[in-house]
Parts: structure tokens; sequence; C-alpha cells
């Protein structure tokens, strides 16, 4: 394909190269003074590991387990991200689960493991999107990184932790005991 | 003068020349160590970076200013690396060829007033004004430092380095011309070439004035001439690697950038004292040692700084652009200039 070059016709002024290197000193030295007068954290350059980047809503990071307010998880095993997955990364195995009450939705199936492999896992967000529970959410955490293979392996607990500090909340190691609900007769 | 000359036990010619070596040789050499630094930090601000903030001594970070002593300390400690085909002698030679007309540069420019003291006049430059060799010094002295260069470039055996010092005679063969011719404009118009009285010719009217087109022509020669950035074909690093540098690693690679950072002062020094008046103030008729000095240094650095900031304003010429504007402009400009003082000389009879 042919491309028709563009021939610019110079003028006197800037066939003389001083005016045009001139110019060109100017606007180098406009932003050489901008600079100067700018802070450093106001500056383009975001210095990583001192300043952290904000990251803009709809940033898909590092994924979160809800829970309810009593503690237990809000994921019902119903395997739909799983299935959703396009890179095969969520293991999951339910287990049954009978004492109802009002805070567990009365579910009766929770996961027993709940497993992202976060090697494999491609921030698609599928799994949010699938989730009928809004259960599990793809959070702003992007500094994922670990020495070893085992150490991205992120497990239920895990999951459920991820924003436990920033969120305030606690940290839970374990399935909540099922508090004795008031609207359990009533059902 | 003379009480400080005698608490050291010095006679006061002694002492004065201990104190120009020292003004001579470590002025430079601090400027320049300072313009590593001004460099990259400059570079950066023009850029929108940030340039090297993270050396620090003892946790102190000093707007990047450590970063010189880094450099240094690295440099000193690196594995030095000889290639096995190289000629070592010439290889171990050349960061020496290139570092010491840099430094011999500054040797005949007057830093200051000359003043008295205790019936001794004492001047501000290490070699006295009548010393015969004037500014041809530094313009000779200036021209050897290519043989640092093309000595680097042969003895490294390499081709990229070879084709990098091959352009770095040539060019300097195509502006040293123009350059002179610019600067001789400047000896017939005051009538000698001591720097003294060339700084002396210019009271009352700095020489960039007259001589405006040479100093454009003189300064576009200083950039080839101290290899800078529109015309770096020498090292060229986007298409000959690193050229005549190449091969060099550790304090050698070290002490040729020094070399051209010392280049790059004493060039500022030149165009001082040939177009900018050397030490003189604007209205003042004898600004005395102190304020001569001073300002002779903020006239300096300025160049320094317009030297770093033409770097990152002007992308790189290519080979033969450099070619056809050493010998079909700045040639036919600064003979221009030339003839034009010649008849302005003439017609005043």
């Amino acid at each position: 394909m042919a491309v028709i070059v563009k021939q610019v016709k110079l003028s006197w002024l800037d066939r003389t190269y001083f005016w045009p290197v001139f110019k060109g000193m100017v606007i180098t030295f406009g932003h050489f003074l901008r600079n100067l007068f700018t802070s450093t954290p106001k500056r383009y350059t975001v210095q990583y590991p001192d300043m952290k980047r904000v990251m803009p809503e709809g940033y898909r990071g590092l994924h979160e387990l809800k829970r309810h307010a009593d503690g237990s998880i809000k994921c019902v095993a119903c395997f739909m991200c799983a299935e959703a997955c396009p890179a095969r990364c969520i293991t999951i195995r339910a287990e049954e689960f009978s004492d109802l009450n009002l805070t567990q939705g009365f579910e009766e199936k929770r996961p027993r493991v709940f497993k992202i492999d976060m090697l494999r896992c491609i921030y698609c967000g599928y799994c949010e999107e699938a989730c009928p529970k809004d259960a599990i959410w793809l959070r702003k955490d992007y500094e994922l990184s670990a020495y070893d293979r085992l150490s991205m392996q992120y497990g239920k607990w895990d999951l459920m932790n991820t924003y436990a500090e920033e969120d305030g909340k606690a940290r839970i190691t374990t399935d909540p005991k099922p508090a004795v609900c008031s609207q359990k007769a009533s059902l | 003068m003379d009480t400080l000359s005698a608490l050291l036990h010095l006679s006061p010619e002694t002492f004065w020349m201990i104190v120009k070596i020292l003004v001579v040789f470590a002025g430079p050499l601090t400027i320049a160590a300072l313009l590593t630094w001004v460099e990259r930090r400059g570079s950066a601000m023009i850029q929108d970076r940030i340039g090297p903030n993270r050396a620090a001594i003892f946790g102190f970070r000093l707007i990047g200013l450590p970063q010189i002593a880094a450099d240094g300390i690295k440099a000193f400690l690196k594995e030095d690396l000889v290639p096995a085909e190289a000629n070592k002698v010439l290889f171990w030679l050349a960061p020496l060829l290139a570092f010491i007309p840099a430094v011999l540069g500054m040797a005949v420019i007057p830093f200051g007033q000359s003043f008295e003291s205790g019936g001794h006049t004492y001047h501000m430059s290490l070699l006295d004004p009548g010393n015969g060799m004037g500014m041809l010094f530094p313009m000779a002295i200036g021209a050897m430092a290519v043989y640092g260069v093309l000595v680097a470039a042969w003895s490294s055996n390499n081709k990229w380095s070879i084709l990098g010092g091959m352009r770095a005679s040539a060019q300097m063969v195509s502006d040293e011309l123009s350059m002179s011719l610019a600067v001789i404009a400047i000896f017939m118009t005051a009538g000698a070439y001591d720097p003294h009285d060339l700084i002396q010719a210019q009271y009352g009217l700095w020489n960039v004035v007259p001589h405006f087109l040479g100093f454009l022509v003189f300064f576009t020669c200083m950039f080839a001439e101290t290899n800078r950035l529109p015309f770096d074909f020498a090292e060229g690093e986007s298409e000959i690697v690193a050229g005549f540098l190449t091969e060099y690693g550790s304090m050698k690679f070290a002490l040729i950038y020094l070399s051209e950072y010392i280049h790059l002062v004493v060039a500022s020094a030149l165009i001082v004292t040939l177009y900018f008046g050397g030490w003189r103030v604007p209205f003042v008729a004898n600004p005395g040692p102190w304020l001569s000095v001073a300002s002779f240094l903020a006239k300096t650095l300025f160049f320094c700084w317009v030297f770093v900031w033409v770097r990152w304003t002007v992308p790189r010429f290519r080979y033969d652009q450099l070619m056809k504007m050493g010998w079909k402009v700045l040639l036919p400009l600064s003979l221009i200039n030339f003839l034009f003082h010649a008849f302005l000389m003439f017609r005043r009879g």
C-alpha cells in the first residue's frame, strides 16, 4: 500500500534550525520548572513502595469470600463460580450443613474447601458475576506475591480474611457455632 | 595574602601557585562530578520523571546527591575487564589520554580579576598572562582530546568501537576548522590572544554582541567537541552500541565519562572567556577578586546547564547531517563572520 508522506514546507525561520531549537528549549525548560516546583507526591511517577496507587472502581484484584454478620460464610457451594471460571482455578468441596438458622440464610450447604489457585487465576471476574449469593468479590488488592507456589493456593479461610484488616473485621478461622435463633420456632 | 602565606611558611608566590593549582584542578573535577547529578536529575525533571533519589547516607537521601558517591564506589569495585584481543597497553592508556587534556584545558583561563596585595600582583589563572600560549593552548589541548577517543576505539579491537573512533576523528576535523575561524575573528578584533587581554578588550561590550554569528558557530562546535548529545556520534548508543566506550567498564569507563564532563566545564569556561566577558560583571568596572570569581563561576555553571538543557531538548543528528552541517553551514558562517569583522576593521582603518 502506498503511503503519501506529507511534505512539510519549512519556513526560512525553521530552516535556520536555531529558532526551532530555541522553541524546544523553552518547552523543556517549562517542564523543568513545573517539575521543580511540584512536590514529589504530586508528580506523575508513583514511587511504588512508598506511595501506592489507588485503584479505580471496578478494578479486579484479589478475591474476598464475603461473610454474614456473625461470621458465617455466604457461599452456598453451588459451584457456579467454578463452572464459570475459564482458568479452572476454583476448587470447591461442599459439605452438608443442617443447623438451620437465619443468619446463615436457611441454607443447608456450604463449602468445606474453597480453594483458588492464584497462579492460575486470570482475574476476569466471571466468578463474581456468576455468584447467585454475591459471596465472592474481586477487590483492589494487587500485591500478590509469594516465595513458593504453595503459598499462592488460597484456601477458604485465606479468602475470607483477605480484606479483614482493611475493613476492620476480625480474622476468623472456624465456622461460627450457629446461634439459636428466635425465628427458628416459627419455621 | 602575605600573612596567610607566612602562616604556612611559604613564599607568597608558592602559596598562590598551590591555591591556583587546587582551584584549577579540583574545581572542574568537582563541577564535573556535580554535573553527573545535574544531568540525571535535570533530565528527569525535563522529561517529567523523578530521577535517581534512592541513594542515601545514613538514611538521608539529600535529593539524590549521594548517587555521585555511590556511582564512584561502584565503578571502583567492579571487575576490571580487558578484552582478550585488545591492545592492552593502549587500552589502559586511553582513559588517561582522554582525562589529561580535559584537565589541562583550564590552565590559561582566568577565573577572576587579578588583584594586588602586599606589593604583589596575583593573577587568577594558573599560567600568568604573557605566557605566549594564550587561548591557543586550550584550543590545541581540546583538539588533543580526540586522541583519547581514537586510542580507546583502536585498542578495543571491536567494530563498534572503531566505527565510533572514526566518526569522532572525522567529526573533529569537520568542526575544528569553523570553530578556529570563529575564534580567530575574536583574536583579530581584540588584537591579542591572551585571555587576560581578551577579557580586557571586552570592557563595556561583551564579544557575544558583535560576534553573535561566531558565538553560534563556536557554541555548536562545542557540542561536537564535548561529544554531547546532538552530536554524540563517537558514542551513538542507538546505532553502534556505545561506540568507542563499548569495551570499557568499571573505573576506566568512569574516567572517560568524567573527562567528558570536565570537557564540558572547560568548554563552558571557554565560551564565557571568549564571548561573555570572562569574570566581568555587568555595570561594574572593577568587580574585585571575590565578585569576579563568583561572576565567572555563575556564568560557567549557566553554560554547563545549557549544555545539559540542549542535550535533553534536541534529538541526535545523523552522521552525514553533521558532516553536511560542519562543512556546508558552519564553515561558511564562520567565514562570513571572519570576513565581516575583517571588513569592519579595514573600514575603521
